[in-house]
C-alpha cells in the first residue's frame, strides 16, 4: 500500500516534470519571429507554389499517355498471340499437306489430270520443240 | 525550464481580433484568389504567417525547419483553397491552423526516420537538470538553465512518436481542448485521450531513465 503510494506520488512528480518538458521544448518564439521577419518568405512561398503548379501539370500531361498505354498494350498482346497462333496453325498445315521428297521436286509428275483438261486444245509440244522455240526466241532478240 | 508558455503566444485558432471594417475578411479574399486574383492571397499570408511560424516553432527548435514548414503549410492552402467552405469551418484561420499541424506531424514523421539525436548523448549537465527538477529543488531561471532545457526537452521529446508529441503539445501548450484536437488530427475524441494518456506514460518512461 505504501509501495502504491510511493508510485502514484512518483508518477506525478514525472508527470509535471513531463509537462514542463512539453513546455520548455515549445518556449521557441525566437525562431518563430525571425522566420516571420524573413523580408522574402512570401516569394519563396510563391516559387514553391509555381513549382508545385508545374509538377502537377506535368502529372496531368502523362495521365492520358498512360491511359492509352494502359488500354493499347493488352490489345496488341492479343494480336500477337492470334497472330503467332494462326502463323503456327498455317506452318503446321503446311508440313502436313505437302511431303516435300527429292522424287516429288525432280521426279517425273502425274500429268494426267494436265492432259485430260487440255485433251482437246492443240497437242503438247514435245521437249525439242519447246527448246527450239526458245532458241529461235533469243536468236531473235539478239539480232535486233 | 521554469518558464511557463505565454498565453498571449499561444496559437488561438478562432478568428482573431475584429479586423477593421475597410479592410476585407478572410473569406472575401479566399473568394478572390479563387477569382484568380493572387495578390489577395499575399493578404493571406501576411496576416497568418506568424501564426503558422508559431505553430512550427512549437515542434522544431532550427530556423530552417520552421521555415519548410510554413512554406508547406501555405502551399497547401493555396491549392486546397477550392476545398475551403466556411459553412463547414470555424474560420479560415482555424482551417489553417489545421493545415499548419498536419505539416508540422509530416515532418515530424519524416525526422523520426532520421533521428537528430538519441538519448545517450544527453550530457551531465542536462542529466543533473533533470534530476533536480524530479527532486522539486527547482532550477535557476537564468538564460543558461533555460537553454539547457529547452534543447534537453527536445531530445526527450525526439524519443517520442509523431503523434504523442502531437497531441502533448497541443495539450500542454497551445491549449487546445480534446474536441478541437479531434477536430484538427481528424480523430474521435476517444483516440485523441487515449493517444494523450499513452503519450504521458511515454515521456513518464523515458524520464523514469534518470532516477
Amino acid at each position: 500500500m505504501a509501495g502504491k503510494k510511493r508510485d502514484n506520488a512518483l508518477d506525478e512528480r514525472l508527470d509535471r516534470l513531463g509537462q514542463e518538458v512539453v513546455r520548455a521544448s515549445a518556449a521557441n518564439e525566437a525562431e518563430a519571429d525571425a522566420v516571420d521577419a524573413q523580408p522574402f518568405l512570401y516569394a519563396r512561398v510563391r516559387a514553391r507554389i509555381a513549382a508545385e503548379r508545374e509538377r502537377r501539370e506535368e502529372g496531368e500531361r502523362w495521365m492520358p499517355l498512360l491511359g492509352i498505354v494502359w488500354r493499347a498494350v493488352p490489345a496488341m498482346a492479343m494480336v500477337t498471340v492470334f497472330a503467332f497462333v494462326i502463323f503456327w496453325s498455317t506452318s503446321m498445315s503446311t508440313r502436313s499437306a505437302g511431303n516435300l521428297s527429292v522424287e516429288s521436286l525432280l521426279g517425273t509428275r502425274d500429268t494426267g489430270i494436265e492432259q485430260a483438261v487440255f485433251a482437246d486444245s492443240q497437242p503438247l509440244a514435245s521437249d525439242d520443240e519447246v527448246l527450239a522455240t526458245i532458241l529461235n526466241e533469243d536468236e531473235q532478240g539478239v539480232s535486233r | 525550464m521554469g518558464e511557463m508558455a505565454d498565453n498571449s503566444d499561444s496559437v488561438n485558432v478562432q478568428e482573431s481580433a475584429a479586423q477593421p471594417t475597410d479592410e476585407p475578411s478572410d473569406l472575401e479574399l479566399v473568394a478572390r484568389v479563387r477569382q484568380g486574383h493572387d495578390e489577395a492571397f499575399e493578404e493571406l499570408f501576411n496576416r497568418h504567417r506568424r501564426r503558422v511560424s508559431l505553430i512550427a516553432s512549437r515542434f522544431f527548435r532550427q530556423h530552417e525547419q520552421v521555415e519548410e514548414v510554413v512554406q508547406e503549410s501555405f502551399t497547401k492552402a493555396y491549392f486546397a483553397l477550392g476545398d475551403f467552405s466556411n459553412a463547414q469551418e470555424a474560420s479560415f484561420a482555424a482551417w489553417l491552423a489545421r493545415i499548419a499541424f498536419n505539416s508540422c506531424y509530416d515532418e515530424l514523421r519524416r525526422l523520426k526516420r532520421r533521428p537528430e539525436s538519441s538519448l545517450s548523448n544527453i550530457s551531465e549537465e542536462e542529466s543533473a537538470w533533470i534530476n533536480e527538477q524530479l527532486r522539486a529543488k527547482g532550477a535557476g531561471d537564468d538564460v543558461e538553465t533555460a537553454a539547457i532545457a529547452r534543447d534537453l526537452a527536445g531530445k526527450l521529446l525526439s524519443r517520442l512518436s509523431p503523434e504523442d508529441r502531437m497531441v502533448l503539445v497541443m495539450m500542454d501548450v497551445e491549449g487546445l481542448s480534446v474536441s478541437e484536437i479531434a477536430k484538427i488530427n481528424n480523430w474521435s475524441s476517444s483516440k485523441v485521450k487515449v493517444r494523450a494518456h499513452r503519450a504521458r506514460v511515454s515521456l513518464r518512461r523515458v524520464l523514469e531513465r534518470f532516477l
